[in-house]
């Protein structure tokens, strides 16, 4: 009959109360230095919800790391002090205790409640998220491979892979995209929202400090993901008003498609510019052969579309309307992803080369 | 002496009747219906795939070591990410816990000679090479190059082989689907007289819960793959919004499956360390019950998180609600798990050996990647670290630092069971803190890349990042290298390593009650269960063992002969 060496005992052994009083003072010194520091110092708070989702990492990062100093502590205290000795005989065994049913309520029990803590706390702080706070302005931002889009209310043009916004102005951001999923971030602001072709998410923030921020895109998006980053300026009120009046007078100079000079447009020009710019989402098949807009191949002799997507008349002029204007009203019940002339950085001779060549394709 | 009338209350005829074993090659080792070397060939596929899929990782992380990542271009770094997160997911680590270990362990566990429906069983491993090929065999054609989890819009563009990879997941989740229902039926129906559900090992419970959701959620994910297929080949649209379909389907029901998946996967890791702890231990697993029922708690409540990954994708904002409070409920079983495997080491008469040393090494990086899981729960939390190197450094710590050192740990742990022979232990331990230090030493970094602002799947990055990349990416290289010595070492032990005898470790569970490796019938007399496996310092709870000097040909035998009662 082998011997039990170890005999049963129920004390937690000599060295627990000290371990564990020393894994307190480790875990009240480690939390009082992550309460202390401010997650500033390591990454900018730029806008409101930045401090308040703070505040929350805070709180999982002091409970979380107790709870790791304690998981820890004890297996590297157990391990050692319960070790085999090396003349002790293999068979030796341990205590012979199945369970603790005081320990395992609390350590069910506390647990609980810190869950109970954090989720309370949680949903307080994306309360906050959802708040519409004025809307003082509300815009949107689109992504496409592989830049930023932004649109201004009373811009007429968007603007590429540049956002300003006034500081301490409540933001309201919609953001979609038009060819595949993209995901607008801006750490600084610690928020971020997927951007899904034919569906607007919406984040909200504030602005709070002066600034130049990079916008990253963090869903995939394809071979330039990763390069796919755009800057975000958070600027004085005096700053915003003269980038967007600056803005606004592009626009304007544009001039809805009139100084387009259409006749000088060259359709092998064209052709190349559209293999470029339009194929992804058109293809020169029938209205039916649709990529993400409709083919483009019969414009004009085309009987069941007499007219272009915003109800007008199928001519040149009204083509490079669309072309430097974009169009973003309804199409086939979806909100069209059309987009300007300066958000596809194409220039007016391009415009009229697009359109030489779509009137080709329709002879 | 054993008893010799087992108090067993199955029919005799049935438990008499033992059925020859195959004489052919390909009978025995081929198209072999042995669930113990239909379990070994899982392993030894799992294993290459393993190798393939990590040498996968090691050119990201040559990629990663400068920010304007000179080694490859785009769109070759994204099909190589791509491929190694799937075949991680589906030809390693899957196969292995459940197709590997579960096939050879949990059979024996339970006292049965089989799994319940052999052929089947056959038929379940027969897909796994063949959807191993179709995935790998993508690269011939371009290989999927949007992430494992190829969102639409973009992977309906994607390389031609992105429709093989449909075909080669669907496979394989066919083979695991079947795979659950054998397991299943086999806990259920097939337990030795007297293993009651309460006398089951951790592991067979970690298997029946796996099995139920390998069984359920893998239906959705073929759902969607057949979707995502035929929109690819035929233009049906399920998922292309410009044609009326939806992006957020697919995340859906693919994250339907593929959350489950993650129980899936380290389910059967908490069921190895349940085994490994108590055997170098020797004492009984603190708190059996709570764990056992933690296993069942995490696998139903792993059906009702999947949105957890979708905060940011588009949701009705109140309906990020439940998925974070559920998705934090998950916390409590999980920890009542940790602490109770902590509490296992209390009092204990510890030997370190390498299957001890991975499961406690477990113990330390499960633990930090199940709490920076309840960070992702909470959504404004989530809103931050979704998508960035922070996600990348949390699913490492609880797929690598979970899944594959449970797997490291079974591996050293069950390695005299299957072939008859010791490894090299002084090897295992080399390898162990070769692969502990360099597993952090790659992935920890990755926490704050991601905070401060690194996003994921990104062949280039910010220059402020350069530092901890390198740091990571020659960290990464000695990870590769210490798995060299696990895979030395089995070879060595193949070739000369010392005989094993049925129990090297003094350990109670059935497999080590018969020899090393098992007989073709497992049981030649079925034996019957008194009690739980785990209690040390009591007799053998079995009677009616085939060989009852197995217990006493251990080393580290500790209870009295069974006749004794």
């Amino acid at each position: 009959m082998a011997q039990l060496v170890n005999k049963p005992k129920t004390n937690l052994g000599p060295g627990f109360w000290p371990v564990t009083i020393f894994l307190a003072v480790l875990a009240i010194v480690s939390d009082y230095y992550v309460i202390v520091t401010p997650i500033s110092n390591f990454l900018r708070e730029a806008a409101v919800p930045a401090n308040q989702i703070d505040d929350l990492f805070k709180f999982l990062t002091v409970v979380g790391n107790a709870i790791f100093i304690y998981v820890v502590g004890y297996v590297v205290y157990f391990s050692i002090a319960f070790r085999r000795p090396k003349n002790a005989p293999a068979n030796a065994i341990g205590v012979q205790i199945h369970d603790q049913p005081q320990l395992e309520f609390w350590w069910t029990l506390i647990p609980t409640l810190l869950i109970v803590a954090l989720a309370i706390f949680s949903v307080v702080i994306w309360r906050g998220l959802q708040q519409t706070q004025g809307d003082v302005l509300t815009m949107e931002a689109v992504g496409h491979q592989f830049y930023f889009e932004f649109r201004y209310p009373k811009l007429k043009a968007s603007v590429r892979d540049e956002m300003h916004i006034p500081v301490n102005t409540p933001i309201t951001l919609h953001v979609t995209a038009t060819d595949v999923l993209h995901g607008f971030w801006v750490p600084e602001v610690r928020v971020k929202a997927d951007m899904v072709p034919g569906l607007v998410n919406t984040l909200r923030f504030t602005p709070t400090t002066i600034g130049q921020y990079r916008i990253i895109c963090t869903e995939y998006c394809g071979s330039s993901h990763g390069k796919m980053i755009a800057k975000l300026y958070v600027d004085s009120q005096q700053d915003f008003g003269k980038w967007f009046s600056k803005q606004a007078n592009l626009a304007a100079s544009g001039g809805g498609g009139a100084t387009v000079a259409l006749t000088t447009g060259q359709k092998d020009k064209g052709q190349v510019l559209f293999g470029q710019k339009c194929s992804t989402c058109h293809s020169v098949g029938p209205y039916d052969q649709i990529i993400v807009g409709p083919g483009l191949g019969h414009l004009f002799n085309d009987p069941a579309h007499k007219q272009l997507v915003d109800g007008k008349d199928v001519t040149p002029e009204n083509i490079a309307y669309i072309l430097h204007n974009g169009y973003q009203g309804q199409l086939n019940g979806h909100v069209a992803v059309m987009p300007s002339a300066q958000a596809n950085a194409i220039s007016n001779e391009d415009i009229a080369n697009l359109t030489a060549y779509l009137v080709s394709l329709s002879k | 002496m054993a008893v010799a009338t087992p108090r067993t209350t199955a029919p005799h005829a049935v438990l008499d009747h033992i059925h020859p074993e195959p004489e052919s090659f390909v009978r025995k080792y081929i198209f072999s219906i042995d669930h113990k070397v239909i379990g070994v060939q899982y392993m030894i596929v799992g294993l290459i795939f393993f190798v393939i899929a990590g040498l996968l990782a090691e050119v990201i992380r040559v990629q990663l070591l400068h920010p304007d990542g000179r080694f490859l271009g785009g769109e070759q770094y994204n099909q190589v990410y791509s491929m190694h997160g799937s075949a991680m997911v589906w030809l390693v680590i899957i196969p292995l816990v459940t197709g590997g270990f579960g096939n050879f362990v949990m059979p024996l566990q339970i006292g049965a000679r089989d799994v319940a429906f052999p052929w089947l069983n056959m038929a379940s491993f027969w897909m796994f090479p063949p959807a191993g090929l179709l995935l790998f065999g993508s690269f011939l054609i371009g290989a999927p190059d949007a992430g494992w989890t190829e969102y639409p819009p973009i992977s309906l563009l994607g390389p031609p082989g992105t429709s093989m990879w449909c075909a080669a997941i669907f496979l394989i989740g066919i083979s695991s689907t079947l795979t659950g229902i054998n397991f299943l039926v086999t806990i259920l129906k097939m337990r030795a007289p007297g293993m009651t559900f309460t006398r089951m090992p951790l592991f067979v419970w970690a298997q029946i819960a796996t099995a139920a959701l390998s069984m359920v959620a893998t239906t959705a994910l073929a759902g969607a793959l057949a979707a995502l297929f035929i929109e690819r080949q035929f233009g049906v649209p399920f998922y292309d919004p410009a044609k009326g379909g939806s992006p957020l389907l697919w995340q859906h029901m693919f994250w339907f499956y593929s959350h489950p998946a993650v129980y899936i996967m380290i389910l059967p890791a908490f069921g190895i360390i349940s085994e490994v702890l108590p055997t170098f231990a020797r004492k009984p697993i603190f708190g059996y019950k709570m764990i056992a029922f933690s296993s069942v708690a995490i696998a139903l409540l792993g059906f009702m998180v999947w949105a957890h990954h979708m905060f940011t994708s588009g949701m009705v904002p109140w309906l990020q609600l439940p998925f974070m409070i559920l998705t934090m409920i998950v916390a409590i079983p999980t920890g009542v798990k940790i602490f109770g495997w902590v509490a296992t080491l209390w009092g204990g008469s510890i030997h370190f050996s390498a299957a001890m040393l991975f499961a406690v090494g477990f113990i330390i990086t499960f633990t930090l990647g199940g709490i920076t899981g309840v960070y992702l729960a909470a959504v404004p939390v989530d809103l931050h670290a979704h998508g960035t190197y922070f996600i990348v450094a949390h699913f490492h710590y609880v797929l690598f630092g979970g899944s594959v050192f449970g797997i490291f740990a079974g591996l050293y742990y069950w390695w005299p069971k299957i072939t008859g022979r010791m490894m090299n232990e002084t090897l295992g331990k080399w390898h162990f803190w070769a692969a502990f230090i360099s597993f952090n030493a790659t992935f920890l970094p990755m926490h704050w890349l991601g905070l401060l602002g690194m996003p994921r799947r990104v062949s280039v990055y910010d220059p402020q990042f350069t530092f901890w990349n390198q740091f990571a990416s020659v960290s990464s290289f000695v990870l590769a290298a210490s798995t060299l010595l696990l895979f030395y070492n089995m070879a060595n032990s193949l070739a000369r390593g010392k005989k094993a005898g049925p129990n090297p470790w003094g350990a109670r569970t059935l497999e080590w009650m018969i020899s090393s490796p098992p007989p073709y019938y497992n049981f030649k007399k079925v034996p019957a269960v008194l009690a739980l496996p785990y209690d040390f310092g009591n007799p053998l709870p079995y009677l009616g063992l085939d060989n009852p000097q197995a217990e006493a040909a251990t080393p580290a035998q500790t209870g009295e002969p069974a006749a004794a009662h």
